[in-house]
């Protein structure tokens, strides 16, 4: 039933969570619920598997943590972006643009 | 440290990711509901759509990464649960580990005490000892040491720590090296009068800023100070710890009191600090008094001639400058002490005996009665380095069967993903955790072992665990459980994985192993491990013989019912003439006493460890002086010992008359031949002046050894011989060999003069157990001077075991540790084969069924337990020829390779080898074969 939807390209999941959570502290559900929204439900995103790579961010120190009150007033795990997450995603965006724009003049000029 | 809290918050991270996934779904299904579905309905979507959630917090934990603490925990509680899952493996393992750290960590400590720790004073590292050397002895008139730095040659030493007065005076006044320079000296035993019954204490003369230079305390009152050591100055003693405790009580009362000291009185003005009992390791000194009291104290070598340039009795400490490197310090004192030796007051050396001073840092300087126990203490060493050695193998060997057929396990673990290096990495941890119980255990060991030691030697020694200890045993742990533990992990990964899944319990592994088995790892432990004990063995058994040989050598006298005691009036100023009458008088009142058969005297009591030697010229060999032994006796001294006549006539009392007359000339001359502490060695190289100016000729005696080496067959009677050329002793008979300072020393050339004046032993030959009549001596002697103190009451049979009890010991210690390699070895042999036998019960099996005897099987397994045993017992064999040599100097009476111990040690091993087969034999012997077939 899903045929259409895509799977997220490997390791470019991490890329589109630090873009997210760079426009403001986020939870872990609101996280999935942006992504499916953005891309209008284009991307097949199992959501389990969302928070293993969160916690691998948090490990690496590309993203910060803590607990805080919801609008519902429950306590969520908000996730927040460090410096060095911003310098990373930064990082990460040039070189998809860059990859982006070859491959789609590869595709263009070798027709 | 973020590890460390990590560890610690684990619970904390699992109950967060928890909280947080639950939101997520709780979220989920509440946006759900919001749309529209049922309750139930939501929930079941919200969790599919989520997917697994535990695989999903896997991932999480995973993603965080285990830190290496994390792992550790794991590995030390999966360790402790496979462990617990092994009780009788692990309490062998344990025990058998703790019982080789514990020997290590025991013959350490004592190592520790004796060599490595720090002298106990301010700043050691900047202390030297002088120490002179030339190509040829100096002049000096008397040269005497107390032990400090090793022994004083005889009378050709070109080196030695003591030197004169005016020397120190010299050195202490160039402050251009020394920031301070002390002077110290034994007093020898002085007679404590005024507290309770006169005894005898050791006491050290000490230069005035002794105390202060070394940085040491007081613990009440004070200490001598630069004062108390200028002429004049009233006599004060410092008390050491102990002796404030044994014969003060501790009382802080003390300060202040009158103590007499030979007779002078003496104002206790402080007590020395506990851990300050010398400057010299294993010294014990009971108190300390300032060298302007050498005089009163009438400190026989040296009262006469204190401030004489060619009395060296001083031993001399600098404390080097800051700035000043030893280097520089040493030849600025060497300059000093070169002038003054070729071109001072009194030259004492020649140009061609280029006379200098070493300076030695004070910790290996001051030797003390090191040397006496280094060896021992070496081999000691070594002997519980094999034992661990040994204990490391056979855990080895155990880890090793154990590993085998856990074979299953690791290829499950394998299967699943576990990395190589994972599994090597918890056997290693499995084998530490063993080694650190077993290091647990071992210290415990080592703490009780020691105490026994030091109560059973009565030991100077100070041992007390400390931080060093801990640290060695903590290493040697972890260094025995890397050792035990890396063979079975380096080998435990190289599992092929399908035969071991596929095989159901014991039945062979790897089905091509049976060949070539011979090169296994655990045959190779075990040969390693009986080669090792072999070493042991033989070691022990070579000094076990040398106890045997010395306990029963015949010193070439009666030792049975003797008792011996000394006495030393010259302490209380008696001269010459008085003494003899005093020695009379106790002679002929101690003969009468019931029990006793005869009394003789002499100047030091036989196997004692004390000994005088002396250079003599021979009448006839001119311009060749011998070195003897010397030995003043007083009348009755040979048919008391029974030491035999063999030429000639015992001395009379004409004999002693004139060797009376001889020593009230001398001590009228003021020229006293010095007696001689223990450990001191003297060579009279000026020959008392006196001695020319009597006429009459000394009746001497000579032992049988003199007349071989240096008479050959001439008539030995008759012949005159002395300490100078124009010899005054004349030769009147000759006497057996007797063994004179200790039982190994050889029988040295010995010349017997009789005794006048100075200090005595009395031996009494009894008819009664020596003991019981100690009472009734201890009451002559005070009936005949209440003043006299009385010291060295023992029995010769007493000497004799004091002399060997350390031999003994070292023995006993040696052959324990020598007992324990060969349990070990023989039960690594019986795991070996234990092992075998289970992993091989199917081919047993199968052997039976085509026809194999009961008999053929038992011979079997026993033949390869003796087989390895062999193997290791011939390596050890050669082994030991090669290391035993160096047993040499310790050896009495046996020779390295003596070929009735080897015998005897591989007859040892062999048969508890077969004792250690045996069991499995039997059980291999056992086997049905009906159940060993079908036990698949």
């Amino acid at each position: 039933m899903n045929e259409e939807k895509a799977a997220i390209l490997k390791g470019t999941l991490d890329m589109l969570i630090l873009k997210i959570v760079a426009l403001g502290p986020i939870h872990g559900y609101a996280i999935s619920q942006r992504i499916q929204q953005i891309s209008k439900d284009y991307f097949r995103l199992q959501q389990g598997s969302l928070y293993p790579a969160l916690h691998s961010l948090e490990n690496r120190g590309l993203l910060a943590a803590d607990w805080r009150a919801t609008d519902t007033g429950r306590e969520a795990k908000f996730y927040k972006l460090t410096p060095k997450g911003r310098k990373h995603l930064e990082a990460e965006m040039e070189s998809w643009e860059r990859t982006a724009q070859a491959v789609a003049l590869i595709l263009r000029t070798a027709q | 440290m973020r590890w460390l809290i990590r560890l610690f918050r684990k619970r904390k991270i699992e109950h967060q990711l928890d909280s947080e996934l639950r939101f997520h779904i709780e979220q989920r299904t509440a946006d759900l509901i919001a749309n529209g579905v049922t309750p139930t309905e939501a929930r079941r979507h919200a969790l599919i759509e989520f997917g697994g959630i535990e695989r999903a917090k896997e991932e999480c934990r995973e993603a965080r990464g285990w830190s290496f603490a994390e792992d550790t925990w794991r590995d030390i509680c999966y360790g402790v649960r496979m462990l617990r899952k092994s009780p009788g493996f692990t309490t062998v393992a344990v025990l058998t580990l703790a019982l080789g750290i514990g020997a290590n960590t025991a013959i350490f400590s004592v190592v520790d005490a004796a060599f490595l720790s720090s002298l106990p004073v301010r700043d050691p590292g900047r202390l030297v000892v002088l120490q002179w050397r030339a190509h040829e002895g100096p002049r000096a008139s008397n040269m005497s040491g107390y032990g400090d730095c090793g022994r004083v040659g005889g009378s050709q030493s070109t080196s030695g720590c003591s030197f004169s007065y005016p020397m120190y005076a010299q050195i202490r006044a160039r402050r251009s090296v020394f920031a301070q320079a002390i002077a110290f000296a034994g007093a020898g035993q002085l007679d404590l009068s005024g507290n309770g019954p006169a005894s005898i204490v050791q006491g050290r003369l000490v230069s005035g800023n002794f105390f202060g230079t070394l940085g040491v305390r007081a613990v009440i009152g004070r200490l001598i100070e630069p004062s108390d050591d200028r002429t004049g100055a009233a006599p004060v003693v410092v008390l050491s710890y102990r002796l404030w405790q044994s014969a003060f009580g501790g009382s802080p009362s003390v300060i202040g009191r009158s103590i007499r000291l030979n007779n002078v009185v003496f104002t206790i003005v402080g007590v020395a600090d506990p851990r300050f009992a010398g400057i010299t390791p294993g010294s014990l000194y009971d108190l300390w008094v300032p060298l302007s009291q050498t005089t009163p104290l009438r400190v026989a070598w040296v009262s006469h001639s204190r401030h004489d340039p060619g009395n060296w009795w001083l031993v001399i400490v600098g404390r080097l400058k800051t700035g000043v490197s030893l280097s520089q310090a040493q030849a600025a004192v060497s300059l000093l002490f070169r002038n003054d030796m070729l071109h001072g007051a009194k030259p004492l050396f020649t140009a061609q005996a280029d006379p200098r001073i070493v300076l030695l840092r004070a910790r290996e300087g001051l030797t003390g009665g090191r040397a006496y126990y280094e060896d021992p203490l070496l081999v000691l060493m070594l002997s519980v380095g094999i034992v661990l050695l040994i204990a490391c193998a056979n855990v080895a060997g155990l880890t090793l069967a154990r590993s085998a057929s856990r074979q299953k396990e690791m290829a499950v673990r394998l299967a699943l993903g576990a990395g190589p290096l994972r599994i090597a990495r918890q056997l290693l941890s499995e084998n530490l955790l063993l080694a650190a119980l077993g290091g647990l255990i071992g210290f415990l060991f080592a703490y009780w072992g020691v105490h026994a030691f030091i109560s059973m030697e009565h030991s100077q020694l100070r041992v007390s665990p400390d931080l060093r200890i801990l640290g060695f045993t903590a290493a040697i742990s972890v260094l025995t459980g890397i050792l035990a533990g890396s063979a079975p992990a380096f080998r435990g990964p190289r599992v092929d994985l399908v035969p071991s899944l596929k095989e159901g319990g014991g039945g062979f592994p790897g089905g091509a192993r049976p060949r070539g088995r011979w090169f296994s790892a655990g045959n190779a432990l075990v040969v390693a491990q009986v080669a090792l004990a072999v070493v042991l063995l033989a070691g022990a058994g070579l000094l076990i013989r040398t106890l045997e040989n010395l306990e029963s050598l015949n010193p070439g006298f009666d030792t049975k019912s003797v008792l011996l005691f000394g006495v030393d009036p010259a302490l209380l100023g008696y001269n010459a003439s008085r003494t003899e009458s005093l020695y009379a008088q106790l002679q002929q009142r101690l003969a009468a006493l019931p029990g006793v058969a005869s009394v003789g005297y002499s100047t030091r009591a036989l196997l004692s460890h004390s000994l005088s030697e002396t250079s003599v010229y021979i009448e006839g060999q001119p311009g060749k002086s011998r070195n003897v032994d010397i030995l003043g006796t007083g009348l009755g001294f040979f048919s008391t010992l029974r030491i035999p006549l063999v030429a000639g006539r015992e001395f009379d009392s004409a004999d002693f008359a004139r060797a009376d007359a001889a020593a009230a000339a001398r001590e009228a001359d003021k020229s006293l031949p010095p007696p001689i502490s223990s450990h001191t060695f003297l060579s009279p190289r000026e020959p008392p002046s006196a001695s020319s100016k009597v006429s009459a000729l000394i009746s001497v005696l000579v032992n049988e050894a003199f007349v071989r080496q240096f008479l050959g067959k001439r008539n030995p009677l008759g012949v005159t011989i002395g300490e100078d050329k124009n010899g005054n002793w004349e030769i009147v008979g000759v006497v057996g060999d007797a063994k004179y300072s200790n039982l190994r020393r050889a029988v040295h050339p010995t010349v017997y003069v009789p005794l006048a004046g100075g200090g005595a032993h009395f031996e009494l030959r009894t008819a009664v157990s020596p003991e019981s009549l100690i009472p009734a001596v201890r009451g002559v002697v005070e009936h005949v001077d209440p003043e006299l103190p009385l010291f060295g009451m023992k029995t010769q049979t007493q000497t004799i075991q004091q002399l060997l009890s350390s031999q003994r010991l070292f023995s006993q210690l040696l052959g324990f540790f020598a007992f324990l390699a060969l349990l070990l070895a023989c039960l690594g042999l019986y795991g070996l084969l234990s092992y075998e036998v289970a992993r091989r019960t199917r081919e047993i099996g199968i052997r039976m069924a085509l026809g194999a005897q009961r008999s053929s099987v038992f011979r079997l397994v026993v033949g390869e337990g003796l087989a390895l045993a062999l193997v290791g017992g011939a390596i050890g064999i050669a082994v030991s020829l090669g290391v035993t040599r160096y047993l040499g100097s310790l050896l009495y009476g046996v020779r390295p390779g003596n070929p009735a111990i080897l015998i005897g040690v591989v007859a040892l091993i062999t048969l508890v080898a077969a004792l250690a087969c045996y069991v499995p034999a039997r059980k291999a012997m056992r086997v049905d074969p009906n159940v060993a077939l079908r036990q698949e």
